[in-house]
């Protein structure tokens, strides 16, 4: 279970998150909505420890992240997917994921675990020797994905999946959350500007504006709510 | 004939030797993005450090070698520390391959300077009971030192090989290289990993200064012309292609070797320096570059 409680985040003295709280509960995936710049991805790097808490704390299965560096956030289970999947693209396929079982616990697994991993995205096993630079979108969002797997986290961080990706490979990637959160049970907290698409993936979803959080609930009621209608739809 | 073969023979040693001088700065430059000017002087360093181990305690330079490396290894350690470390905050690569010149060409007075101070500016040259012995091979002598040399260049070359490419280790110091905010979200530890890595280029240097002070001879302020032939080899090989390090080096003394016989000895420093320059203008890359595809 993933706890964020009360936090203050600033870069320099500029203040992006204002007493932000959230709750995921295990197994469960939880959306964060919200415009450009309402603060989405300032709480995901916040929660992977690139950023820091100014007040307030992050806590993951009872264990405090917030003072954690990002390398060691990940030994305590959580793994983030960044925004524009950030995949090394000199290294080979293959090579990708295995940085992805860095953590000591993974390393040992890692066979196992790429062997799931090629089920989930056979494209992943056919083109393992290739340069990782030279695939597509789609395929790197994937290789993204796989390689967050491979440390076996129990909490996944996704951060603006759908950016820049066709709609077609975008449904397909929906329907793999999807399916191993419910093969694992793993917890899944996702940001996300296609606010349809996120509320469709989650169970509740929260709505971020100007680092704040103003609504919360379920993601079926929020899809419904007036105020996301309005906001994000454009269908009031 | 015999000539020419005797020459090109020496090239090949001298050519090993240029390779195992450019490793570590290849490493560090080619692999971490840190432009090390003073690779040139930490190689002289380690030479002092085989002189004195050899001078004070009696053992041969091809024995304390471990020495010298856990040394210089350390010696590194403290150098990424003090000097290195704090470029990891600049917001591109470019910036830290620009300002870690800066740092390193003014590590080198320091270096030079306290190493003056310490063992004189006395040119310092290493002599065993095997030193200026020759092994004949159809033909054409090979002194025993260099070719020691050249054992030791290529199995430190090897080595390094075998740790960039099939290690975690190696894989973590090319993923931090690529984008060090990925790789510690992969739970890589940027800081450590580079901490180690930099301690292995200045073993390196360590490794390239006991053959420098066995083959040849050192001097306080020698550091800058070995540098130079780093920075020739590296280019020759094109850079983060470490593996192409030691071909490169040997290529340069053969193109050396040949240039000497032509237009004699005097010019030697000066053949490096147009196939430098012409490297750069043909094929920037590198001559043993691969080709790049993809984006």
């Amino acid at each position: 279970m993933l706890k964020i409680a009360h936090i203050d985040v600033y870069y320099g003295d500029l203040q992006a998150l204002w007493d932000v709280s959230l709750m995921v509960e295990e197994g469960e995936i939880v959306t964060l909505v919200g415009s450009n710049g309402a603060g989405k991805s300032t709480l995901m790097n916040t929660i992977a420890g690139l950023l820091k808490v100014r007040a307030g704390s992050i806590e993951f299965h009872g264990i405090r992240l917030d003072s954690l560096p990002a390398h060691s956030i990940v030994e305590h289970g959580i793994s983030m997917v960044p925004e524009g999947r950030r995949i090394f693209p000199q290294m080979s396929v293959l090579e990708n994921l295995e940085m992805g079982a860095s953590i000591h616990a993974a390393r040992k697994m890692r066979q196992k675990t790429l062997k799931e991993i090629y089920e989930v995205f056979p494209i992943l096993g056919e083109r393992a020797k290739q340069r990782a630079g030279t695939l597509s979108g789609g395929e790197q969002q994937m290789l993204a994905i796989g390689r967050a797997l491979m440390s076996q986290p129990k909490g996944l961080l996704i951060d603006e999946m759908s950016l820049g990706l066709s709609p077609l490979v975008v449904q397909e990637l929906s329907r793999v959350i999807q399916s191993i959160n419910k093969a694992n049970n793993l917890t899944i907290f996702v940001v996300e500007q296609d606010v349809p698409l996120a509320l469709s993936m989650a169970h509740r979803g929260y709505v971020i504006e100007n680092g704040r959080i103003i609504d919360q609930g379920d993601a079926k009621s929020l899809l419904c709510s007036a105020r996301i209608k309005e906001a994000y739809l454009g269908t009031a | 004939m015999e000539i020419v073969c005797q020459t090109m023979a020496n090239g090949l040693l001298v050519g090993a030797l240029y390779g195992l001088v450019a490793l570590g700065f290849a490493l560090l430059m080619g692999v971490m993005k840190f432009l090390n000017t003073a690779h040139g002087t930490f190689i002289i360093l380690g030479g002092y450090l085989s002189y004195w181990i050899l001078e004070l305690w009696g053992i041969d330079p091809f024995l304390s070698l471990p020495l010298v490396v856990m040394a210089m290894f350390l010696i590194g350690i403290v150098f990424y520390k003090l000097a290195l470390s704090p470029l990891l905050k600049l917001p591109n690569i470019g910036m830290r391959i620009n300002t870690s010149m800066l740092i390193t060409f003014g590590s080198i007075w320091v270096l030079d300077n306290t190493m003056t101070l310490l063992w004189t500016p006395d040119v310092r040259s290493i002599m065993t009971s095997y030193t200026g012995q020759t092994l004949k091979l159809l033909g054409i002598r090979f002194s025993l030192t260099g070719l020691g040399g050249v054992g030791v260049a290529v199995l430190v070359a090897l080595a390094l090989y075998f740790i960039l490419s099939g290690t975690y280790f190696g894989k973590h110091i090319r993923a931090a290289t690529q984008d060090a905010v990925a790789a510690s979200l992969c739970g890589i530890n940027v800081q450590r990993t580079y901490l180690f890595s930099c301690g292995i280029a200045i073993a390196l240097a360590g490794v390239a200064g006991m053959v420098v002070v066995s083959t040849y001879s050192i001097s306080s302020t020698a550091g800058i012309g070995w540098l130079s032939s780093a920075f020739v080899v590296m280019v020759l090989a094109g850079e983060g292609n470490i593996n192409a390090i030691i071909p490169a080096g040997m290529l340069l003394g053969l193109i050396e070797s040949a240039g000497l016989l032509v237009v004699g000895v005097s010019y030697r420093q000066a053949i490096a320096l147009i196939v430098f320059i012409i490297v750069l203008m043909i094929k920037p890359q590198g001559l043993f570059a691969k080709k790049e595809y993809g984006s």
